[in-house]
């Protein structure tokens, strides 16, 4: 009987024939430790969606979408809120950069990532008090100049860390671009003035008909505030250096819609308008032309073709859905006409590519073309009017000399928004004011709490791509079309051209989120893994956790991630909370699994009997 | 379950059949199949008897031996009493399923009609296809005719079934001397079979309604207990087999050592050491010898599995020579012939009176043992008796003057 007088130590007992009972989410395969099996360790590391790194303020895109997907509407509201003051305007306004970025847009189409936006910011404007709060005052006081996307976005973000904020805002109305360079028929007037009613609500004060260089000084701003926010946009727009732009009719593009939006237009248009420009600007005018009474719309750009338009192309479409001609490659010379304009001279033109020189190389050799009209609206960009700023924070192009933290020298005055931006390669858009102010106003506080200060550009992280991701478990899907007035019916009234999605489109669009490279409490990792080694306390995103102990890193889980949120990590990059190989046969009594405590980290030297043994 | 059999009756069959009327009157759940001649012949027989409606089992034709074993240890898991067979290069196929199926202690049970492997790969009878899986785990052991061969059957369930035990068991019969020819065999009253054989529980069979994890990945250091209890049950199924026999004899009255067949060992100088069918015609062969005044006999190995190495060195230290009939090819092995010899040599070492031990590569290919054989092999023992000596470990029989 060799078996006779064998008996097995307690630790080492096993079940009958190592049955065991089932591994529970607790604990997983209790019994048997196979943790040191493990070359790859999956990890969940959530990375940067494209959308969020894409959006101008980073908004967290996929998690809002995850939650309204969760029929969690408040708190994706609340998450919006967090980068984004105003989404009821951006969910109709943005340029989405956001929708370009979608990987999904590879795989159907993109989600309509601002249709969820307005949804949700809807929801907002309906609360009777918003989720968002003042912070604690702190007793300091910073003024922030201008009142358009990025001014209302700082002080927004100040007043929520508890500064005392006062805006200066120079119209009668409190808005900026938001007000006067946004049509009605885009973005009702109604939905701003809530939003603006919401920075009252922070406790933010807000001065209109305050000019500053007239009603306050520079040096008034310095000694009130303990910090201030110039936020004052481009106000001036371009001239085409074209001869007769002074004629009468000519208008031009941003003035046109402010003073539309502001309540104070007199400009009363003919039948017949060109637009000159090929942007946003240039598009909304031709629209609100049409709006407006004009009968024959044409917009006259220099790119030679529509694609070549640095506008949003969905806009264009509608645009020309709406009845606007497009006639390219030509530059506006010439307003002709006795005292009021009556037709423009047109020349054949392109974009030279010039840097110093001007960008628009015209064609003086081919003949010039008369073209009849009854208006033109001059919409090809704007420039800054800073009379009063200091000289010694001027810089050659004439705007605010700002360093890499958007602050003036060493001063207490920081700037943010178009007037920093333009030329500096970053879109003259809404969300990337936003996201301008969002940041200069963390760094207003960084100053004033004397803290090291941050860059002003969001350094890039991983972006998921789909490549990380399996589509395996996406079906196709079609994005919720969102309704749009009719060309034949919009054209003439200023009733808002975009519907909103309901309750029901949203939460569907937003479902088909693919979630890039975050956890979504999908719980595939958590029913694919072929031993119990993934726990979670309740479904939800980021609570999966990997029992080490167990898992013998099979990969199953991270190939079967759909958001690419898994990922293998080299066991050997660990240097805590593994049991290696060589520590996997027991030679004393408790060196091996659960018994084993210490073993989970590396020991400094080979245990002791290790050595007598050698 | 099993249509009742009214009592006991004599029937003319085969040992294939004899096996399949077992497995019958087992009452088993599932069958798991795969042709293979001859242990077709069984195959064939169950499928007989679930068409007809004498036995409710689940009948399950696998696409392989492997798959045919893998089955049957998922079918056990689940707590079916289980009945499987096969032969030759088929029991070979299966090999992987061996030590897992007896690791998570699942009595399957396989009715093995042995086959020659390639080459021949004929039809005939060599033991090396069981033989081979003979450290797997499984109880084993050989039958000699058809009766006992129904007879091993009933009693492998009742041992490999037992809690003590819980081992899988391999009822071998040699192909064609035992599966083809037809033998009287007596078919005992479901009722006997009932008291000697009760249903099958596994402790802890897979069953949703109480999870457990069979057969888990475990660790280098947790597979040594493990091993030691499956040595520990393999050794304590040494009692439950003698009290299973005893049982055996007291319900169907039909006594067998479970051990050792001794035939004609008294007074005997030498004695044939076989296991399996060759043991009927070497009890012709030792009665005519003896008439002529030779003193031989007769010791046959009943169980394999576990070894009765104790009762082997008793037995056969009673006699001056011993020669092993191997039926099974060992190349390379200790006598460079096959492989019962060592194992015969390793229990007799112990002995204070071991005798001479002298193999005979004899009955290979399936080829039947012929009377003449046995007096050459019988001669041959005397020789060594004679001289004190053995002349070679080997004798290849049939190619040696």
């Amino acid at each position: 009987m060799s078996t006779k007088g064998t008996h097995i130590p307690d630790w080492l007992a096993v079940p009958f024939a190592g049955i065991t009972p089932a591994p529970s989410q607790e604990r997983g395969q209790d019994l048997f430790p196979t943790g040191n099996w493990r070359a790859i360790r999956p990890v969940y590391r959530d990375k940067m969606p494209p959308c969020n790194n894409a959006c101008g303020t980073n908004e967290k895109i996929q998690g809002y979408l995850d939650l309204v997907k969760r029929g969690k509407y408040l708190d994706a509201y609340a998450l919006i809120k967090e980068d984004m003051p105003f989404p009821s305007v951006t969910g109709r306004v943005c340029y989405h950069p956001c929708e370009q970025a979608c990987n999904r847009g590879q795989y159907d189409e993109a989600i309509s990532i601002r249709a969820v936006e307005r949804f949700l910011g809807d929801l907002g404007q309906a609360l009777p008090r918003d989720v968002v709060t003042a912070g604690r005052p702190n007793g300091k006081k910073v003024a922030v100049v201008g009142s358009g996307p990025a001014g209302h976005s700082a002080a927004y973000q100040l007043a929520r860390l508890g500064y005392t904020v006062t805006v200066l805002e120079k119209s009668p109305k409190a808005g900026g671009l938001n007000r006067g360079g946004i049509p009605d028929w885009v973005l009702p007037q109604d939905v701003l003035d809530r939003e603006i009613e919401r920075l009252v609500e922070l406790g933010i004060t807000i001065k209109t008909n305050t000019e500053v260089g007239k009603d306050v000084s520079w040096d008034e701003l310095k000694k009130n505030y303990d910090a201030c926010v110039l936020a004052v946009g481009l106000t001036e727009p371009n001239s085409v250096r074209a001869d007769g732009e002074d004629k009468h009719g000519v208008v031009y593009g941003l003035p046109f819609l402010r003073d539309i939006g502001m309540g104070t237009s007199k400009v009363k248009l003919g039948p017949r308008v060109a637009v000159i420009g090929g942007g946003n600007t240039a598009i909304d005018c031709a629209r609100e032309a049409l709006r407006q009474g004009a009968e024959e719309v044409t917009m006259i750009t220099v790119e030679g073709n529509t694609s070549e338009m640095p506008c949003v192309p969905e806009d264009l479409h509608d645009m020309v859905a709406e009845g606007v001609e497009l006639m390219h490659g030509r530059a506006m010379t010439a307003a002709l006409g006795n005292g009021k304009v009556e037709a423009l001279q047109l020349c054949r033109a392109r974009f030279s590519g010039a840097i110093n020189a001007s960008p628009i190389a015209v064609d003086r050799e081919s003949p010039a073309e008369r073209f009849a009209v009854d208006n033109v609206i001059i919409a090809v960009g704007q420039h800054a009017s800073l009379p009063w700023l200091p000289d010694e924070f001027k810089n050659e192009r004439g705007t605010i000399r700002i360093d890499r933290f958007g602050r003036l020298g060493d001063t207490n005055f920081f700037a943010a928004g178009d007037v920093v931006q333009v030329g500096s390669g970053q879109p003259l858009m809404v969300v990337n004011a936003v996201g301008d102010g969002k940041r200069v106003a963390f760094n207003v506080d960084k100053v004033l709490r004397g803290v090291p200060l941050q860059e002003r550009m969001v350094p890039i992280d991983v972006i998921t791509d789909l490549a990380r991701m399996n589509m395996t478990y996406f079906p196709k899907f079609p994005r919720v079309r969102q309704a749009m007035l009719e060309p034949a019916s919009r054209r003439r009234t200023q009733d808002e051209v975009i519907q909103a999605y309901s309750e029901e489109q949203a939460t569907e669009e937003a479902n088909r989120c693919f979630s890039c490279g975050t956890c979504n409490a999908c719980d595939n990792c958590y029913l694919v893994c072929p031993e119990p080694c993934i726990v979670r306390s309740v479904r939800s995103n980021g609570l999966y956790k990997i029992l080490v102990d167990y898992c013998k890193g099979c990969r199953v889980c991270i190939e079967e991630c759909p958001t690419g949120c898994l990922e293998g990590v080299p066991e050997l990059d660990f240097d805590t909370g593994v049991v290696r190989m060589d520590t996997a046969f027991a030679i004393t009594p408790g060196l091996h699994g659960r018994q084993a405590e210490e073993l989970r980290r590396l020991p400094d030297k080979a245990p002791k009997d290790i050595e007598n043994w050698r | 379950m099993a249509t009742a059999v009214a009592k006991k009756k004599k029937v003319r069959i085969n040992g294939c059949v004899a096996a399949a009327q077992a497995a019958k009157y087992a009452d088993v759940d599932v069958i798991t199949a795969y042709p293979i001649r001859p242990y077709t012949a069984t195959m064939m027989a169950l499928a007989q008897m679930v068409a007809n409606g004498e036995l409710d089992a689940e009948y399950i034709v696998a696409d392989s031996e492997h798959s045919q074993l893998s089955i049957a240890h998922g079918a056990s898991s689940s707590g079916a009493r289980v009945f499987t067979g096969s032969s030759g290069v088929g029991v070979q196929f299966a090999y992987e399923l061996y030590s897992p199926i007896s690791g998570t202690r699942m009595p399957v049970q396989m009715m093995i009609a042995d086959r020659t492997l390639d080459p021949p790969g004929d039809f005939g009878s060599e033991h090396t296809d069981a033989l081979s899986a003979r450290d797997m785990g499984w109880l084993m052991g050989w039958s000699c005719d058809a009766q006992e061969a129904f007879d091993n059957h009933l009693l492998g369930f009742r041992i490999g079934e037992d809690r003590r035990v819980l081992l899988p068991q391999m009822v071998c019969q040699d192909g064609f001397f035992v599966s083809h020819i037809t033998t009287d065999v007596e078919l005992p009253d479901t009722g006997q079979v009932q008291e000697f054989l009760p249903p099958y529980t596994h402790p802890y069979p897979l069953d949703p309604r109480r999870p457990v994890s069979h057969g888990p990945q475990i660790m280098p250091e947790q597979g040594p207990p493990l091993q030691l209890e499956r040595a520990r049950a393999m050794e304590g199924a040494v009692p439950v087999i003698e009290q299973a026999h005893d049982e055996f004899a007291r319900i169907f009255g039909r006594r067998y050592d479970p051990w050792l067949e001794e035939f004609m060992t008294d007074g005997a100088d030498v004695v044939f050491f076989v296991q399996g069918a060759h043991a009927v015609t070497a009890r012709y062969a030792i009665r005519h010898m003896r008439e002529r005044g030779a003193k031989v006999g007769l010791v046959r190995l009943k169980t394999i599995r576990p070894y009765p190495t104790d009762r082997v060195k008793d037995a056969l230290s009673k006699f001056k020579v011993v020669g092993v009939i191997e039926t099974n090819l060992g190349l390379g092995s200790v006598s460079s012939g096959g492989v019962l010899y060592a194992e015969a040599c390793a229990a007799l070492y112990e002995s204070p009176t071991r005798p001479l031990v002298v193999s005979f590569m004899a009955g290979m290919g399936g080829e039947a043992i012929v009377l003449k054989e046995f007096y050459w092999m019988t001669n041959k023992m005397l020789d060594a008796q004679k001289r004190g000596a053995i002349e070679k470990r080997t004798h290849w029989v049939g190619f040696e003057e």
